[in-house]
């Protein structure tokens, strides 16, 4: 089996935090997205990481820090309208390589709660395997795409919805799945067809009657996509927990809720909440509740709240 | 450097202005011929003493700023309000050096022609700028961010009126269907901000919407010395009747209820 991962998204909703950095690169709860992971998938299998020209830069930084040997595939594009989607990236994958071989599929912004290698454990090729959350509210599972599975057989996929406006179900489509290797000349196929379909190579498994199982899973799951859903993220995963970096530094500050400084920052003097201030920040006398403060930050004297700070910023009160 | 030249020849052309006016008002009261009794020269040497001091005043007024407009009543106000000061100058100046006085109906001539003429040259100089501003390249290549109702009146007034401020491209932050708005293209979401910004050389952004980025937008102009704007629209103030003024020294915008014209001077 080989491991693919899907990092070669531009993250424009999560602008200005993926300006200069791929979403898979933010960090959460002290690394980034992308490690947790890799930190899941078993060592014994290869995985490879596509991303774009953009974001290249910041991979390879990245894979100084990884103890395990990563492939990165460097889509040579800085724009979306260039980019040759999603799938489009795995099946160029698999025809340069000539990949013969299982493959799970991952999306690079997806925080995993549940064990991989429990979800391999429940591959029986050549039935494809979707992992399921059951997010438990069939009306929260309107904002997803939502698995159907038969009554008679839950762990069989009968169907998918996009955002139902009333979902049948509480099971969501999430980022991880495996591809058995018979059907990569079908990914090959409908890859040149809609290449940035990912979800739609499911439904065309189903139009081939090709079996789907379904893995079903309740452990937490995260889509970063939004500045909501990566402060619920990084909320969910440090939960009421100051995580401050050993290179840096807090002085006479109240921190509450989940709080992340990471290193080379410092912040004097303020009061945190719900924060994440990232790698050489200087905050003195401010108020921050529920900000993302990107890299070389300095502020002054400024309450904020519910705002992501471009790197580099700036903000004393005058 | 474009704009550079052109406000020097503006100033320097004003400066001629007033005393070309200053010269018409005394051959109409004296008559078309160098009186002895009054001569030209002592009277043209204080009006060009005075004439820095009226620039210098006119200035003040904000009426050489890139975006006034100046065939309108309020500017018209301004330039008689420093024609006013640049003739009590003259008069002071004149009493001061040579201590005479001289016609008083030359003075009412001095302020009508420099007036009047400043008011009608500057019309027509604002157009000239504006036609050699907008020229391809455009002097100030201006950033639209946000598609919206107000931002699309905004491109189609700057374009229709050759504002200076020549919009050249259209970011919005959750992204549009649209190509273009009145041929100004939209080039994508927010994350292309500093691509656009070093590609288009832009010198000013407006913010039309997307207002939980004015913190980050703002930052990006202050790292690239761009002139930040942003509409009253972006915060809700839709019905163009916020005034800025000032609380204790900071500008605030300021939404009243309605008042009658006169209580506008209190």
């Amino acid at each position: 089996m080989q491991a693919f991962i899907l990092a070669g998204g531009f993250a424009t909703r999560l602008w200005p935090l993926t300006e200069k950095r791929a979403k898979p690169l933010l960090p959460l709860a002290g690394k980034p997205i992308i490690t947790h992971l890799l930190e899941k998938i078993p060592r014994e299998i290869p995985v490879t990481v596509s991303t774009n020209a953009a974001f290249a830069e910041g991979f390879e930084r990245w894979k100084q820090t990884i103890d395990r040997p990563v492939e990165l595939i460097i889509e040579q594009t800085r724009k979306d309208e260039h980019k040759l989607g999603a799938l489009g990236a795995v099946a160029a994958w698999i025809s340069a390589r000539r990949i013969d071989d299982d493959l799970l599929l991952l999306t690079g912004d997806n925080y995993l709660g549940f064990s991989l290698a429990e979800f391999l454990r429940a591959f029986h090729p050549p039935h494809a395997l979707l992992a399921a959350h059951d997010i438990e509210n069939l009306a929260h599972a309107s904002s997803f795409g939502t698995v159907l599975t038969d009554p008679n057989d839950p762990k069989r996929v009968i169907g998918f919805e996009e955002k139902p406006k009333e979902s049948k179900t509480t099971l969501v489509s999430t980022g991880c799945s495996i591809l058995p290797r018979a059907t990569l000349p079908i990914v090959l196929e409908f890859a040149e067809r809609e290449p940035e379909n990912v979800g739609g190579i499911f439904e065309e498994f189903l139009r081939r009657k090709i079996a789907i199982d379904c893995f079903t899973f309740r452990e937490p799951w995260l889509d970063v996509g939004s500045f909501a859903s990566y402060l619920e993220a990084h909320r969910l995963l440090l939960g009421e927990k100051v995580l401050i970096d050993t290179d840096s530094t807090l002085e006479t500050t109240t921190c509450t809720g989940s709080v992340s400084v990471a290193a080379g920052s410092r912040v004097i003097g303020s009061e945190l909440c719900d924060t994440l201030v990232f790698e050489r920040c200087t905050i003195t006398d401010c108020t921050l509740r529920d900000c993302v403060i990107d890299e070389g930050c300095t502020l002054e004297g400024v309450d904020l709240r519910g705002k992501m700070i471009r790197a580099g910023t700036v903000l004393r009160l005058g | 450097m474009r704009y550079r030249c052109l406000l020097i020849l503006w100033l320097a052309s004003d400066l001629f202005l007033f005393l070309g006016s200053f010269a018409l008002a005394y051959f109409l009261r004296v008559g078309f011929i160098l009186s002895s009794d009054f001569p030209f020269g002592p009277f043209i040497a204080a009006a060009a003493m005075a004439s820095p001091f009226w620039l210098l005043v006119l200035a003040t007024t904000r009426t050489f700023a890139l975006g006034r407009r100046q065939q309108t009543l309020r500017n018209l106000a301004y330039i008689a309000y420093a024609s006013v000061v640049g003739c009590a100058l003259f008069a002071l100046l004149y009493y001061f050096l040579y201590d005479v006085f001289f016609s008083r109906l030359l003075i009412v001539f001095a302020f009508a022609i420099s007036t009047g003429a400043a008011w009608i040259w500057h019309i027509i100089f604002e157009r000239m700028l504006r036609i050699a501003l907008t020229k391809d390249p455009p002097q100030f290549p201006t950033l639209i961010i946000g598609v919206t109702r107000e931002s699309r009146r905004l491109i189609a007034l700057l374009k229709c009126s050759r504002n200076p401020l020549f919009p050249v491209a259209i970011l919005d932050g959750l992204g549009v269907k649209e190509q273009e708005i009145e041929g100004v293209p939209i080039c994508g979401k927010l994350n292309k901000l500093e691509e656009v910004l070093k590609e288009r050389k832009i010198t000013h952004l407006i913010q039309c919407s997307d207002l939980e980025q004015s913190l980050n937008l703002l930052s990006a102009c202050r790292s690239r010395a761009i002139t930040y704007m942003v509409l009253p629209s972006v915060f809700g103030i839709v019905e163009r009747d916020e005034k800025i003024e000032s609380l204790e020294g900071h500008a605030v915008t300021v939404v009243g209820p309605p008042r009658r014209w006169w209580e506008w001077f209190f």
